[in-house]
């Protein structure tokens, strides 16, 4: 009976929000608002059950983890926002969390996409047994990532050789990425639409499995 | 107090968990693992800060009685209800058909339809921009839609039938010329991330400071 | 009528008729039911070869980092993965990114364990099963033994039995995720004192045995955002902890280096790559039948037809009306 309702009204605002398609209108917007009241009022109450209960009340409630209370200070400063006068105190949570997340990932992100990309990028064009197309594949990665970052260099005037002819063929290499990008998007948008026609024609009309 | 204190917790505290990266020392790690214990209790009163803004945006709506107004309700109603509902009821927070409850049905069956088939509604715009907009009107718009045309076909079963050469072109694109692309991309973003991390800690990028209190 | 004006008024077709041609195109072939085969590629056999390889020694992580709006792409991947998990009796830790991927968590272990999905695993509970537990019986195979020799009895149709605390633990959501995935690396426990039901997390023989990401296998991320690059810079670079993906189409293309570099296993593109997930499973006799991605994959076909039609169309129209040498063309709708 639970779920039977659930569906229902699953079904009922599913097409509220494909009206718009047709127009928009009330019911839409009603269901608009409720996505977004829903979403935070979830997001709080599992923050606090998840969260700030096990990791923060619990302990300090047993009197045993005092210093739990920097880190909660610190987090309450964040009302200050609201309260004129001290506003600048909300400053202060944030430049903690910012500061030292950036520290963190600093050195984790330069390995990520700096150093392992350049090193991916070294690598031979052949080995024995390598189909043609897989040699090929790899000239057109090896120059293509070369020639796309000179398209992106534009401290010098793509004129040249170097950087004229390297810009033009990097270009053509965006373009295909992009392309592939644009079909890979219009496959993925589909899929979303599958997902609720399925749960339009199964799990609500039973009309397929 | 203002401005210069933020900004040496900014530099303090980045330069510290930077270095502490290279120095594996028994304090070292008490520093990191005391901290990463911290991060998710100060981040989780961030959540104050969407909070209050869409309740004051909300409530001057209601009491100002703005255009669509009446809507706010159905914003600030599930804001409350739904920690209200989960602290008389706490068990409906497992969720599932084992605790059936308010909390989970508000969460299963009318956000989670309405917000999957709000992003379902772009299946319909793309397919309208498609045909609107995009156009073979220059060589490298040829290529951008050639290849975006192979892909899309090469990755549904119906490309087979084309015989296999078609899935495989679809794939040699994605993982080389495509790879290539993204590879520029990702080098260019990451240098970008570093350097904008670097003239936060240092101070030289002020604006996350805002302008409350000056 | 001039010619001018009937590619002019094709270009102008109200875009309500292409909304209503798209929505037949998702219908129809649901209807009829083509079930055309679908081949699997390299990016997704590395990673069930991988998670294949794994046994009850092993432990992975599953985190479910989107919101439900890419549900449809994201949660066929992570029920995949679980499904598969669960076969081969490999301990699942389950996570999100996200608060609402918490709620998406939930959702997929649901539909695992719930007895009115086919090929479902029978859950127990946590509370369940302490007296075993207390009794020192926490390896797999003892357990099962000693459980139906209680009078437990596996119900029709279930593939076995799941202990919570054995076989997966609910973590779910934290904040500032990408920090709670670098705290992991020293201790799970130390950054999730309790699972999602409240249950100590030390108390649980699987935390016992995978104390950090150190002594886990994989981190399996099934992404809407670019949530999944933070297994990869804090788990992957910080420890050489294995990651795979799982993300949304529209995402997909952006990672191809990460394979290539060897910083991920593999990846699950799009519904599609769900899909041959779902065959992979299917083929090898860890489900009976494909599921939701796979079904879905008729109408992907049927769609992507239709736009490139529509693709054909606009740009005949645009060229035999002679737009291309105008500035401009006046736009309705």
């Amino acid at each position: 009976m639970y779920e039977t309702i659930g569906i229902w009204v699953g079904a009922f605002f599913t097409l509220a929000i494909y009206s718009f398609l047709y127009k928009e209108n009330p019911i839409y917007r009603l269901a608009e608002h409720l996505v977004v009241g829903i979403s935070l009022g979830y997001t709080m109450a599992i923050t606090y059950d998840i969260t700030l209960k096990p990791r923060l009340i619990e302990p300090l409630l047993s009197g045993n983890h005092w210093i739990l209370l920097v880190p909660a200070v610190l987090g309450i400063l964040y009302i200050t926002r609201f309260i004129p006068g001290i506003a600048w105190l909300s400053r202060y949570p944030i430049a903690f969390l910012m500061g030292t997340a950036m520290g963190v990932s600093f050195p984790l992100t330069l390995k990520t996409d700096v150093l392992r990309q350049l090193e991916a990028a070294m690598q031979p064009f052949y080995m024995s047994g390598m189909p043609w197309h897989e040699i090929f594949g790899n000239i057109v990665m090896i120059f293509g990532t070369l020639a796309a970052l000179i398209y992106f260099f534009f401290s010098k005037p793509h004129k040249g050789l170097f950087f004229g002819t390297g810009s033009k063929i990097g270009i053509w290499v965006i373009m295909l990425g992009f392309g592939a990008t644009f079909g890979f998007t219009v496959m993925g948008r589909i899929s979303l639409l599958i997902g609720r026609i399925q749960y339009l024609l199964g799990d609500w009309l039973h009309l397929i499995e | 107090m203002k401005r210069t204190v933020p900004l040496m917790i900014v530099m303090v505290g980045g330069i510290l968990m930077m270095v502490q990266y290279f120095i594996p020392h028994q304090y070292s790690q008490a520093v990191f693992t005391n901290y990463t214990q911290w991060a998710p209790i100060v981040g989780a009163f961030a959540l104050i800060l969407g909070v209050g803004s869409l309740t004051r945006v909300h409530s001057h709506k209601i009491r100002r009685k703005t255009k669509n107004w009446q809507y706010s309700w159905a914003v600030l109603i599930p804001l409350y209800g739904m920690p209200f509902l989960a602290i008389i009821w706490p068990q409906s927070l497992a969720g599932g058909m084992d605790s059936p409850s308010i909390f989970h049905f508000f969460f299963m069956h009318i956000q989670v339809p309405i917000q999957s088939t709000m992003f379902s509604l772009l299946a319909f715009y793309i397919a309208s921009a498609a045909f609107r907009a995009f156009r073979a009107k220059s060589a490298l718009a040829t290529i951008l839609l050639l290849a975006a045309v192979i892909v899309m076909i090469g990755q549904v079963p119906i490309g087979e039938i084309f015989g296999r050469w078609l899935p495989e072109t679809g794939l040699w694109i994605l993982r080389y010329p495509n790879l290539a692309a993204k590879r520029a991309i990702m080098l260019g973003v990451g240098f970008g991330i570093l350097a904008t991390n670097l003239k936060i800690i240092f101070g030289v990028e002020r604006n996350w400071l805002g302008g409350a209190g000056k | 009528m001039s010619a001018v004006s009937k590619w002019e008024k094709m270009l102008n077709l109200d875009r309500r008729w292409i909304f209503l041609a798209i929505g037949i195109a998702s219908i129809v072939p649901f209807l009829i039911g083509f079930g055309m085969p679908i081949s699997t590629t390299a990016e997704v056999e590395s990673i069930f070869d991988y998670v294949n390889g794994l046994d009850k020694d092993n432990a992975i992580f599953i985190g479910f980092d989107y919101a439900p709006g890419t549900q449809a792409e994201n949660t066929p991947m992570g029920v995949a993965v679980l499904r598969h998990a669960f076969h081969n009796n490999v301990p699942v830790f389950i996570t999100a990114y996200q608060p609402l991927g918490h709620g998406m968590a939930l959702g997929a272990l649901e539909y695992v364990t719930n007895p009115a999905i086919p090929g479902f695993y029978q859950s127990v509970s946590f509370e369940e099963w302490a007296d075993l537990r207390e009794a020192g019986i926490t390896d797999k195979d003892e357990l099962i033994a000693s459980w139906e020799s209680d009078g437990n009895a596996l119900p029709e149709g279930a593939k076995g039995w799941v202990f919570e605390g054995r076989d997966f633990a609910m973590l779910g959501y934290a904040p500032v995720f990408s920090l709670v995935i670098l705290g992991m690396t020293a201790s799970i426990e130390n950054q999730f004192p309790q699972d999602a039901n409240g249950n100590p997390l030390i108390e649980m023989p699987m935390l016992r045995e995978h104390k950090s990401l150190r002594e886990v296998d994989l981190a399996f991320t099934t992404s809407g955002s670019s949530a999944c690059r933070s297994w990869i810079v804090y788990g992957r670079e910080k420890i050489g902890l294995p990651v795979a993906f799982g993300v949304t189409a529209v995402m997909a293309t952006d990672y191809y280096p990460y394979i290539q570099s060897g910083q991920i296993i593999g990846q699950m593109g799009g519904l599609r790559g769900a899909a041959e997930y779902e065959v992979l499973l299917f083929e090898n006799g860890i489900t009976e039948t494909t599921d939701k991605a796979f079904t879905g994959m008729d109408v992907q076909s049927a769609a992507h037809l239709l736009i490139i039609l529509l693709i054909v169309m606009g740009n005949i129209a645009f060229f035999a009306g002679g737009f291309h040498k105008k500035t401009a063309l006046k736009g309705r709708g």
